[in-house]
């Protein structure tokens, strides 16, 4: 296989509802952007890969709706749908398609209208036999997990606030994010409505409406395109067995997430990611979450992952920056969050991060995170 | 800025599905209140929900194993916000307990409701025991929920 | 074992910028609006931002019809003729109903859209296409 790069992106402004817009136009927003931003035309792009959860927006073969917009007319057109990990997924199998030689420039774009759908409810509907009857969505399962977390690893409700507080300061500074507080603290996290214990509002992602696009290049039209390509280093993808009962210890040990990393861990030379990575871009669905991905991705042994918020380890100018764009926490268009986190880590590789850049980011690490268990993981680096 | 028009639509999203074998034996054994766990003879995994192959040695699954209804609770939570029942698309108002069971006998948890809504009396590890409806049909909300155990 | 149900799921559609105003044109000017891509030197019916030929976001919108021409159609049972017509002005067919019987029409056949009288800013509030008779 081939290397390849990411040479351009492009956001919509998230927010809560983008009625100004329709799918289509919120897609062509975001592509319209990537192309610029990598100084292509619509003609020099070889095929399009798209990312949507469809039964949010209840809306059949959404590729065939919003292709137009994607610029995917008369050119090969596929979508991947997986959960929170589609997006990483999307990108991925855009990596491949330009690896595999069959395409030199493959744009990807995700995207979601939750306000236009009822997110909860397709969340719900689950297996009719087994877990319909008891299904609380996104929400109660997060829950669920926490308390065995934090029972296990004594993390506190401080410390996830902390969590909470980094992001929407981080949010702040991007202008794309759809929740931004400069000034929250960890006092209004506690104050927040608990929504199922331990978990609270400010604990938890938003439902957004918003499109995310990169575009993907072979490395002969990489280095011809684009000054400092953020290129890929390696980039893995891992589903899992059906039922959340199936999954042991679930934010304990999170075995999609950590098989995905260490694949990428050993592809890309990296043994000590704290100090070899320059930022990352996770996705953390709830603040308790990124916590137990700190240590599920090896930035601190298990139990550690308070310390390392406490410390300021993965705040804005600490060792490892993690989410300078505000994460999954600050914006949540699911299709499109997968794309948001390669997106905003390419930005940090191509130095186009604005307000948010990590000085001199190099090497950047970027996670994808589908229902309660899959989990992708992918590398990029300014060196191809 | 211009007029902005949405259009509104309500869609009724109906469902017809086949349990398949190991489903429906399941499912025939609540109505006696007996629950039984699918063995794979390679790793020995006692699978809730049963299903016809490991999806770890990939190995078809016959060991019908009994498995108690009681359990211990391997994580909790309340749940505040109203929440949408998926069987009837009526909403669910908090707090209700939920939990992930393990019941004697299984290697999977079970996530079901809990009888107690107060998240100072929940702790991880303790024991619980499955409360049946009265009038048994042959499906999960036979268990209306887990009561915890002294 | 079977297990069937059903539930009611809410959706809310933003039409966005070309869908809302091809909408309020229908509502408050009983008039079909188009795009045209002076590059592609073609109009397209609906209304869009952008050209589906090439691409493009440069679309200032044009009048068409109400008259337009068949293109194509069937006869469904129960539910009528639904057909795809192309309206005067327009390089293609959009699909809506057809208001009469499906006998003696041909490819070509005459038509003209026929406005509701009570329009809220809907795809129904062309309440279908009249047939005026066969085209030359």
């Amino acid at each position: 296989m081939r290397p390849v790069a990411i040479i351009g992106t492009g956001q919509t402004d998230h927010a809560r509802r983008r009625d100004d817009v329709s799918q289509p136009e919120l897609v062509r927003e975001a592509a319209s952007r990537a192309l610029t931003d990598a100084g292509l035309r619509p003609a020099d792009l070889d095929a399009v890969v798209i990312a949507n959860m469809e039964l949010f927006e209840g809306r059949a073969m959404p590729e065939l709706w919003v292709g137009e917009g994607a610029f995917a007319n008369g050119k090969p057109c596929m979508k991947v749908a997986t959960g929170g990990t589609s997006g990483t997924s999307s990108c991925i199998a855009g990596f491949h398609q330009a690896a595999s030689g069959l395409f030199d420039v493959v744009l990807v774009v995700g995207f979601e209208k939750h306000s236009e759908g009822h997110t909860q409810t397709g969340m719900a509907l689950t297996d009719p036999f087994w877990d319909r009857a008891v299904a609380s969505g996104a929400l109660g399962n997060f829950a669920l997990s926490i308390s065995q977390y934090m029972a296990e690893r004594g993390v506190t409700e401080e410390q996830a606030a902390r969590v909470a507080v980094k992001s929407r300061r981080n949010a702040a500074r991007n202008p794309h994010a759809h929740l931004k507080d400069a000034d929250a603290t960890v006092d209004d996290v506690l104050n927040s409505k608990l929504l199922a214990h331990p978990v609270r509002l400010m604990d938890m992602c938003p439902q957004s409406d918003g499109a995310a696009a990169i575009v993907v290049a072979s490395a002969d039209r990489a280095r011809e395109l684009c000054p400092r390509p953020a290129w890929v280093k390696a980039a893995a993808t891992r589903h899992e067995q059906p039922y959340i009962g199936d999954i042991e210890r679930r934010l304990l040990t999170m075995r999609t997430l950590k098989d995905a990393s260490r694949s990428v861990y050993a592809a890309a030379g990296i043994t000590e990611p704290l100090q070899q990575f320059d930022v990352a871009e996770i996705y953390e669905p709830v603040t308790y979450a990124e916590l137990a991905w700190y240590e599920i991705l090896g930035f601190c042994p298990e139990g550690e992952a308070g310390r390392l918020i406490e410390d300021g380890v993965t705040e804005m100018g600490g060792e490892l920056p993690v989410n300078p764009s505000g994460g999954v926490l600050s914006a949540n268009p699911v299709g499109a969050t997968g794309v948001i986190r390669m997106a905003e880590a390419a930005s940090q590789i191509l130095g186009r991060a604005g307000a948010h850049q990590v000085e001199g980011a190099e090497t950047a690490l970027v996670t994808g995170y589908g229902v309660y268990a899959w989990a992708d993981a992918a590398i990029l680096g300014s060196a191809a | 800025m211009s007029e902005r028009i949405s259009v509104a639509i309500e869609m009724a999203q109906g469902w017809r599905y086949s349990s398949g074998d190991a489903m429906a034996r399941f499912s025939e054994g609540l109505r006696r209140k007996r629950i039984e766990a699918l063995q794979c003879g390679g790793c020995r995994r006692r699978y809730l929900p049963p299903r016809p192959v490991c999806g770890n040695c990939h190995l078809p699954l016959s060991d019908w194993v009994p498995v108690s209804d009681k359990g211990t609770l391997e994580a909790w939570t309340v749940v505040f916000l109203p929440f949408l029942d998926a069987r009837t698309g009526e909403v669910r108002d908090g707090p209700y307990g939920m939990g992930l069971i393990r019941l004697d006998g299984s290697d999977a948890t079970l996530n079901h409701y809990l009888a107690e809504n107060d998240p100072a009396r929940l702790a991880v590890g303790m024991r619980v025991r499955a409360v049946w409806r009265e009038e048994l049909r042959g499906a999960m909300d036979d268990i209306l929920h887990f009561e915890i155990l002294p | 074992m079977i297990r069937e149900g059903s539930i009611n799921i809410p959706f809310l559609y933003a039409a966005g910028k070309a869908g809302s105003e091809f909408l309020v044109a229908l509502r408050d000017r009983q008039q079909l609006l188009g795009s045209h891509c002076p590059a592609c030197a073609r109009t397209v019916a609906p209304a869009r931002a952008f050209c589906p030929g090439c691409g493009g976001e440069e679309m200032p919108s044009v009048d068409i019809g109400p008259g337009a021409a068949l293109v194509s159609w069937t006869d469904v049972p129960g539910r009528g003729v639904f057909a795809l017509v192309r309206p005067d002005g327009a390089d293609n067919a959009m699909l809506h109903k057809l208001l009469g019987p499906a006998e003696g029409l041909r490819p070509g056949s005459r038509l003209r859209a026929v406005f509701a009288d009570e329009r809220q800013g809907h795809i129904t509030d062309i309440e279908g296409f009249e047939i005026l008779g066969e085209g030359s």
